[in-house]
């Protein structure tokens, strides 16, 4: 049963729609990252969530109740912004207890469910302070404090730690996850990197030009992208292109990349040329020549753990190969020499446009 | 000691501009304490007579109540009305925003002079009479563009996504105004009332086309008991008026932090 629904939701600005009936369903204790470039109109639907910014069509529902045509202050939802948008002149104290002296909550009761929530962010001790006083990660923390008193219905986070530094973004995003899992709150989480998304959310719905393109889990995002968009957006990719020599059966076809022969489990029409993309770290480099594609070695990159190859073809096709330091010596293979590549053809990535 | 010298030399300099600038007010300060019939730097003897001789010279008194009420209601009209209007400039986007912005700053290119003429000229033909709210409404011109430029300047950059979040948070438009907004451009605000307060207490020239016989400013009595008498009564009061002022510095001061007040920009 889904708890926040997006019913063909639409956003027009000067006559561009940068959000296209958009349909969108997530259940209840559920984080969802809206992943995408900037301008894909990810921002643009939490505002229209949020409240901040009118629907130009289409309906918004929590929790069975169309609120779309409320304004922010009757919606009950909770949001962690870019900025922190603290109140400056007030303490950490104040800031967190707003949204109950508001809700005409008892001063006792103001007064533990601060303590609570400056608990659950680790802040305790810090009443006193202005946010002025506290660094970036302290300040975020109190907004999500100030966010997550109000028990809202809905948790809505718009890039809550882009600025912060990696390190400190790395251990928020833990932090997040780990208090959105206690609190059990259906969360939107807004973001425009991937490995954040990947790494925090039950489902990411990747989109593009006012779109979903996708809404699945990590897992199935990563390794099964259902558009081009995807296949390109997420992770890194190698394009390449294949030629389909003859079509064996009705699953299956024997398709040539650059002379290197494989078959693969589908149906193609013969002599078709199809894009395929494949990850850099899916490719095995073989040192014999003449074990799959000949490729010569332009450059390899040592990144710690693994060496990154680049590497091009006779046709001057260029690929990138990631290969852990333990599976191959990096010693052993030499730039400026040719060796030999393939992949399993079940890790390709094929292209539906 | 080679960073001592232009230390020495910076601090010198100061000192002189402080000089420079306490100079007049302190001749007189010391000029109404002589004992002579005429004004004099520095002061033959020493007498508090002429600040007791005030007592024969209400008219004084009367206009030193008249400035100060025209000032108030000048200060908080003008405030109101200018805090209400930067907002609207500097938020949202309408037809002929740019001809307003340049409206309310021509008072600050008009001389003076030329603006009193033409606020008598206006206010004959409109048939309103010498009253303190004829002076109210004459300073409110003058002083709005003031207002303007120290409460749009504490409103650029002003975050938005605060008052989104006061209002996320279960707060209308009226209580994310009063307890978000004002209170973070509070010091432009202030700034903008103490300017106006300032300018509307010290203005001669415009008041000078308005005044009548029994609407006089203090600046006004000043300049014309000066016209016909020039005795140390003169500088007895405007030495109570600069002392005020250090009184309402001092106040503001402890109050509110004058520093404060007068920065560009709050955190």
């Amino acid at each position: 049963m889904s708890y926040l629904c997006l019913e063909n939701v639409v956003k027009t600005f000067n006559k561009t729609e940068v959000v296209k009936k958009m349909n969108l369903e997530i259940k209840q204790g559920e984080l969802v990252s809206f992943l995408g470039p900037s301008g894909c109109g990810k921002t643009t639907t939490l505002n229209m969530i949020a409240g901040f910014l009118e629907v130009d069509g289409g309906k918004i529902v929590v929790d069975g109740k169309p609120v779309h045509l409320l304004p922010p202050n009757k919606r009950e939802m909770g949001m962690v912004f870019q900025n922190y948008a603290l109140f400056p002149h007030m303490t950490v104290f104040e800031n967190v207890a707003y949204g109950l002296k508001l809700r005409k909550v008892s001063k006792d009761e103001i007064k533990s469910r601060v303590a609570e929530a400056l608990e659950m962010v680790r802040l305790t001790g810090y009443e006193k302070r202005y946010p002025r006083e506290l660094s970036g990660g302290q300040q975020q923390r109190v907004s999500l404090a100030r966010a997550l008193v109000i028990k809202p219905k809905v948790l809505l986070l718009d890039e809550p730690l882009s600025n912060l530094d990696a390190k400190l973004r790395q251990e928020m995003r833990e932090e997040i996850v780990d208090i959105q899992k206690r609190v059990g709150i259906t969360t939107i989480f807004v973001t425009h990197d991937q490995e954040e998304a990947l790494a925090i959310s039950d489902r990411i719905a990747v989109m593009y030009e006012g779109r979903i393109e996708q809404l699945d889990t990590p897992v199935e995002i990563y390794n099964h992208p259902q558009t081009d968009f995807v296949s390109r957006f997420i992770g890194e990719v190698n394009q390449v292109q294949g030629k389909v020599v003859k079509t064996l059966n009705n699953q299956e076809s024997l398709v040539s990349f650059y002379g290197y022969e494989q078959i693969l489990t589908r149906h193609l029409a013969k002599n078709s040329v199809i894009d395929f993309y494949i990850r850099p770290e899916k490719i095995h480099i073989s040192l014999e020549p003449n074990d799959g594609i000949v490729v010569k070695v332009d450059r390899k990159m040592f990144l710690g753990a693994k060496t990154r190859y680049i590497l091009h073809n006779k046709e001057n096709k260029h690929i990138i190969a990631d290969i852990p330091n333990t599976v191959l010596n990096p010693d052993h293979v030499q730039e400026g020499k040719d060796v030999s590549i393939q992949w399993n053809s079940e890790d390709l990535l094929a292209t539906k446009k | 000691m080679r960073k001592a010298l232009p230390k020495f030399g910076l601090n010198f300099f100061c000192l002189l501009v402080y000089i420079f600038l306490a100079a007049p007010i302190v001749v007189v300060l010391f000029s109404s304490l002589t004992t002579t019939e005429y004004i004099v730097f520095p002061p033959k003897g020493l007498t508090l007579r002429w600040y007791t001789e005030l007592v024969n010279h209400p008219e004084f008194m009367q206009s030193f109540m008249l400035s100060i009420g025209v000032a108030f209601g000048t200060a908080i009209i003008s405030t109101v009305i200018g805090t209400m209007s930067s907002i609207a400039v500097v938020r949202y986007q309408f037809r002929g925003k740019t001809a307003i912005m340049q409206l309310v700053g021509s008072p600050l290119l008009i001389p003076t002079v030329v603006f009193g003429v033409a606020l008598l000229q206006f206010y004959s033909w409109i048939g309103l009479a010498t009253s303190p709210a004829a002076l109210v409404i004459g300073h409110i011109i003058l002083t709005i563009p003031f207002v303007m430029r120290l409460v749009v300047a504490s409103l650029v950059g002003f975050d938005r996504s605060i008052e989104q979040a006061a209002m996320n948070l279960g707060a209308g438009s009226m209580r994310v105004f009063f307890q978000i907004t004002l209170p973070i451009i509070k010091s432009g605000v202030i700034a903008g009332a103490i300017f106006a307060f300032i300018t509307s207490f010290d203005d001669l020239t415009v008041a000078l086309f308005i005044v009548s016989t029994d609407v006089v400013t203090l600046p006004v009595r000043i300049f014309t008991y000066m016209q016909y008498q020039y005795d140390p009564i003169i500088t007895s009061v405007s030495s109570i008026v600069i002392l005020l002022t250090v009184v309402l510095m001092v106040v503001i001061e402890r109050v509110l932090g004058v520093g404060k007040v007068f920065e560009s920009k709050n955190e």
